[in-house]
Parts: structure tokens; C-alpha cells; sequence
């Protein structure tokens, strides 16, 4: 009897929990792949204005664009103020390493968070000063006049 | 007794389900958290997916696209193509919106800052098809959109939207005038 049990919930263990739910997250809006590889440093270094730079690049190449929570949590953006473009878009790319605060609909599958924003109720830009403690992120970021 | 077992086993499932390493040619980037993974999946709009807003292809290159592992049903959000220039997979994947496929690459997992079921993809092909195709399309595809993208280096330098970005907001993103960004430059260089 054991043994189709645990067969039936390992089968069933992959989440699919599809279904919407309304939420507000104030967070910054950053760079997921830089974020989670760690390619470029530590979680700390490629957030704010230390990371602006590499982050626009990341978002005009269409990397994913997530919002980082003030708890942590990174929301992947799907969907922003009804522009799907999501893949290089204008709207991402013009709020990179801003602060917003977003109301929308949180979508969670296998341990990713989703999320489809209707409104960004608040944009406070940049607000996370990280270049006083990394500089700028990747070193090369900005082109030596010389 | 049923009641102890059966959280473990939905506790060590997502483990379990993890290795896809058989296989692999994947290239290691030194990351953290990679392990290499390769696994039959179906390229999917995850917006359409998760809310039931679908658009034609995929979304024609505007959308984020996932892949639904065969396996075990997961979905995978691809962050990374195979190039080392800031470039995105949905070129890559558009070709086979849909469809179903063979990819090969690298699975990144920290749980720590909560990275779990994202992907950087080498190489795709369509189930049954011999030849792989290289995931390293994107700075053709930009090339093509930007036929008079002046001054020179990589295409991130040369960029008009990155470019027009930087000359108004500063390399910083407090403003290109701004007091933080001139003091900030004195220093740096």
C-alpha cells in the first residue's frame, strides 16, 4: 500500500499553482540572470547603481527582468502596464535598477514566482547607492576616457 | 507511518528531479550554482501558460519563453543563451515555439536567493532531428535590427536605447549631470 502512495505524491510533487493571486510588491527592478548566476559578484553587487549599467545591458539583450523584493523574494516580470515585450522592451528597460512598487497578479510554478503587473502605483528611480561600496559592476562598465 | 514518509518524499522529489547531467556537453561557466542538463522539453509562452494570456508564436520574440521538462513536467525559465554578451534566449527558442525538444545546457540553483528552474541553453534541436543548433543568435539578430548603430565595440556599447539611456541617466542611473555622477567619475578614473 506504501509504495503507490509514495509513488502517486512524488508524481504529483512538480507544483503547478497556476492560479492568480493579487499582490503589491515594492521592490527594485533588476537583472535575474546576473542576480542568480553570481557571474558578476555577490547578490549585494549586482543590484542598484553599481549595476545600473550592466543592468540595462541586460535588459536590452532581453535577459528576464525581475523584481527583488524588499524580503528577498525575486518576482519574474511577465507582463508590465499591458506591454508584453518583455524580451528587450522599452517599458522594462526605462525603469532598470529603479524601486517601484507593483500591483498585480503573482503566479508561483515550481518554486518561481511569476509575476504580471498592472500598474507600477510607485516609481521611486534609483535608490540603492551600491556604487559606494562596489563601484561599478562589471569593473569595465564604463569606458576609460583615456 | 504513511504520514512521516510521505513528506519526506515530496520533500526530496524537486532533489531528485534535478539531475539531468547524463548526457550533457554543456560548457561550464564556473557559476555557483551550474550543473549541466539536458533534457527533452516543450518551448512554452509561460504568460500564457500561467494566466491564459496567449498571443500568436509565442508572442513573435516580445515574450519570455520556458521550457516545460517532459520529464517531469517543471517549468524551466530560460534566462541565458549561449553567448557572453548580456544576451536573452527568445531568439534562440522562438524557431520552436511549441514544439517539442532536445536542449542542452546549464541549470543554476541557489536557493539561498531563491534560483531554482532557470536555465542558460548551449544547444536545441527539434525531437528526432539529428543536428543541434547553436544558442547564439542573438547578436546577429541585433546586427540586423541595428544596421546603423554607430561608434564601435560589442553591440552593448553601441546600442542607440542603451546609448541614449546612459547619456540621460549617467552611467549610474542618478542622472547623467548629476552631482553623484560627476563626483563618482573623478574618482573612478
Amino acid at each position: 500500500m506504501l509504495r503507490p502512495l509514495i509513488a502517486a505524491a512524488l508524481l504529483a510533487a512538480p507544483a503547478h499553482a497556476a492560479t492568480g493571486e493579487r499582490v503589491q510588491v515594492t521592490g527594485e527592478v533588476i537583472d535575474t540572470w546576473c542576480y542568480f548566476s553570481g557571474v558578476m559578484g555577490g547578490p549585494d553587487a549586482v543590484v542598484g547603481s553599481a549595476h545600473h549599467t550592466c543592468a540595462l545591458w541586460c535588459s536590452a539583450g532581453g535577459i528576464p527582468v525581475g523584481l527583488l523584493a524588499e524580503d528577498g523574494t525575486v518576482y519574474m516580470v511577465l507582463k508590465i502596464e499591458g506591454d508584453d515585450d518583455t524580451a528587450g522592451g522599452d517599458t522594462l528597460l526605462n525603469i532598470a535598477s529603479h524601486t517601484v512598487t507593483a500591483d498585480g497578479m503573482l503566479y508561483v510554478r515550481d518554486g518561481l514566482n511569476y509575476i504580471v503587473v498592472e500598474e507600477v502605483t510607485a516609481d521611486m528611480d534609483i535608490v540603492n547607492a551600491t556604487h559606494e561600496d562596489f563601484g561599478v559592476i562589471p569593473g569595465f562598465a564604463i569606458p576609460d576616457p583615456e | 507511518m504513511i504520514r512521516y514518509l510521505l513528506p519526506l518524499a515530496l520533500a526530496a522529489a524537486p532533489a531528485l528531479a534535478q539531475d539531468f547531467s547524463e548526457g550533457s556537453e554543456a560548457r561550464e561557466w564556473g557559476l555557483f550554482g551550474e550543473s549541466k542538463a539536458r533534457f527533452a522539453a516543450t518551448v512554452t509562452d509561460p504568460l500564457c501558460a500561467l494566466s491564459g494570456d496567449c498571443a500568436d508564436n509565442c508572442g513573435g520574440g516580445d515574450r519570455q519563453l520556458a521550457l516545460v521538462r517532459e520529464e517531469d513536467d517543471v517549468m524551466v525559465l530560460v534566462l541565458k543563451n549561449a553567448q557572453s554578451a548580456f544576451n536573452g534566449a527568445v531568439t534562440d527558442l522562438l524557431p520552436f515555439c511549441g514544439q517539442a525538444v532536445e536542449v542542452d545546457g546549464l541549470l543554476i540553483t541557489d536557493e539561498e536567493i531563491g534560483a531554482r528552474n532557470v536555465y542558460l541553453i548551449q544547444r536545441i534541436r527539434a525531437q528526432g532531428d539529428e543536428e543541434w543548433t547553436r544558442a547564439n543568435k542573438w547578436t546577429d539578430a541585433w546586427a540586423e535590427r541595428n544596421p546603423g548603430a554607430e561608434g564601435s565595440g560589442p553591440w552593448f556599447r553601441r546600442d542607440p536605447r542603451v546609448q541614449a539611456e546612459i547619456a540621460e541617466e549617467g552611467w549610474l542611473g542618478f542622472g547623467a549631470d548629476s552631482p553623484v555622477e560627476e563626483a563618482f567619475l573623478e574618482d573612478w578614473f
